[in-house]
């Protein structure tokens, strides 16, 4: 029988429907779904600097000029992009409606100067390159007050919403704290008035000592598939030093998330044959904002990443009710996962 | 007397097509507009263009296609992107182009546009 299981931290209910005898394989997408790019240009490879607006950072190989080849990691703003730098916008009330000016940053981080070299792919030291380079423009962007939210995810695959395979991951800042970081920063806070200390911390204790959801443990992070998660192979990847700040990562703890990331993303790699992906970093907002209403947001919130493996579609049930129908128990993706070498 | 900068004008929409032709030689240049991505191509290697505006949706190959096609012929093209949809901001391929314009009653902002890009 199916069963209903309750997403403490957002109050969201998901269906988990296991499926007699489904393995990794049959989720893998079809080799004949995957639509190609055109192939022969990419505004992303080493040599099409002039295609990009100019660089905000890049971490360069000694010598080289800014917006020339010669670097590891490049930071550009979008050429076109949904939202614009600019003061702090005013909310405008139309009759019950409320709207405001489309600002914020965008901003796309060229992960290699190599086309097809994802990012599990490539060396810890390059991740953690990456990693850091998050850390650096989160930073920058959070000294502009109006942008309350930094949000840096990644895209991989035409299905996931990528629109070049080019390894990159984007930052978008906004001048409101997004719906689903409200919730779970609500929850958070909840939990812990509740049960008096951080509701992750507590999942993490208990999860890697039940072992069931866990996929992997190291020194400073594990890797778990939630109780109640949305999508078949849906991850966490949790700090295990309590910050709500991404941005508060130490140079070993970037170290040791590159290899988790590496690890994480190799198994899924292999197991699922290469599936398109989100992946997210969920952050408490802007630390140089005050927080009125988050009183312990501090101690209450935990940052963690999210993976999102595109499986399956998400169609009227889903949209209409915010349930979801999960085929895969969490504890059989774990158990794939922790079974891949 | 100075050499008229040659345009060539990528839109499936005839009405659209004559619009472009009519108002851009009035500004000065010199236009050649086709209504497919394929017949653009042919004219490219055929002759030099100082610039390039492309609509995006058209039948058999979209602009991004051609947009492709062109930077493996000459990256050195000035390319408009002028669509009715904002939704293709998305594709970052649409980052070999130098503006995105979407379409409006008026071609102010493309004239402005093209006189930045090549005068």
């Amino acid at each position: 029988m199916s069963q209903l299981r309750k997403d403490i931290i957002s109050g969201r209910w998901v269906i988990i429907a296991a499926e007699r005898g489904k393995r990794p394989d049959d989720f893998r997408p079809a080799p004949t779904e995957k639509k190609k790019e055109p192939a022969g240009f990419c505004p992303f490879c080493e040599g099409n600097e002039s295609k990009t607006p100019r660089e905000v950072y890049a971490l360069r190989k000694n010598g080289t000029r800014p917006n020339k080849p010669g670097w590891l990691v490049r930071v550009v703003p979008n050429k076109f992009p949904a939202l614009t730098r600019g003061m702090p916008p005013v909310q405008h009330e139309d009759g019950i409606f409320r709207w405001m000016d489309g600002v914020g940053v965008h901003e796309v981080v060229i992960e290699t100067p190599d086309h097809d070299r994802e990012l599990p792919d490539l060396p810890l030291y390059h991740i953690q390159q990456v990693l850091e380079t998050y850390k650096k423009r989160v930073l920058s962007i959070e000294k502009e007050f109006q942008y309350k939210y930094v949000h840096v995810f990644k895209n991989k695959g035409r299905e996931a919403g990528a629109s070049l395979s080019h390894p990159h991951s984007q930052i978008v800042a906004t001048p409101i704290i997004p719906k689903k970081v409200n919730e779970e920063l609500y929850g958070c806070e909840r939990l812990h008035r509740q049960h008096g200390e951080c509701i992750i911390c507590r999942i993490i204790r208990d999860e890697t000592s039940e072992g069931e959801r866990l996929i992997l443990r190291n020194e400073h992070f594990c890797v778990m598939a939630p109780f109640a998660p949305r999508f078949p192979f849906e991850m966490r990847i949790y700090p295990l030093r309590h910050s709500a700040w991404y941005t508060c990562l130490t140079k070993v703890e970037s170290l040791w998330l590159a290899r988790t990331i590496k690890t994480t993303l190799g198994k899924l790699k292999v197991i699922l044959s290469d599936p398109p992906f989100n992946f997210y970093i969920h952050q408490a907002p802007n630390p140089n904002l005050p927080h009125e209403g988050w009183a312990n947001l501090r101690e209450s919130f935990h940052w963690h990443l999210e993976i999102i493996p595109v499986l399956t579609r998400v169609a009227g049930f889903e949209w209409g009710t915010g349930f979801y129908i999960n085929p895969v128990p969490p504890e059989t993706a774990a158990g794939f996962m922790r079974s891949s070498s | 007397m100075k050499k008229k900068k040659k345009l060539l004008i990528v839109e499936d929409e005839k009405n659209l097509c004559l619009l472009y032709r009519e108002e851009l030689t009035r500004e000065g240049y010199k236009v050649i507009a086709v209504s497919d991505a394929e017949t653009a191509v042919q004219q490219i290697n055929k002759q030099p263009f100082d610039l390039i505006v492309t609509d995006i949706r058209m039948p058999v190959k979209n602009g991004i296609e051609l947009i492709t096609q062109i930077m493996a012929l000459r990256k050195d093209i000035p390319i408009i992107i002028n669509t009715a949809y904002q939704s293709y901001k998305h594709d970052f391929m649409t980052w070999a182009a130098d503006a995105y314009i979407v379409k409006s009653a008026s071609l102010d902002e493309l004239k402005s546009k093209i006189k930045e890009l090549i005068g």
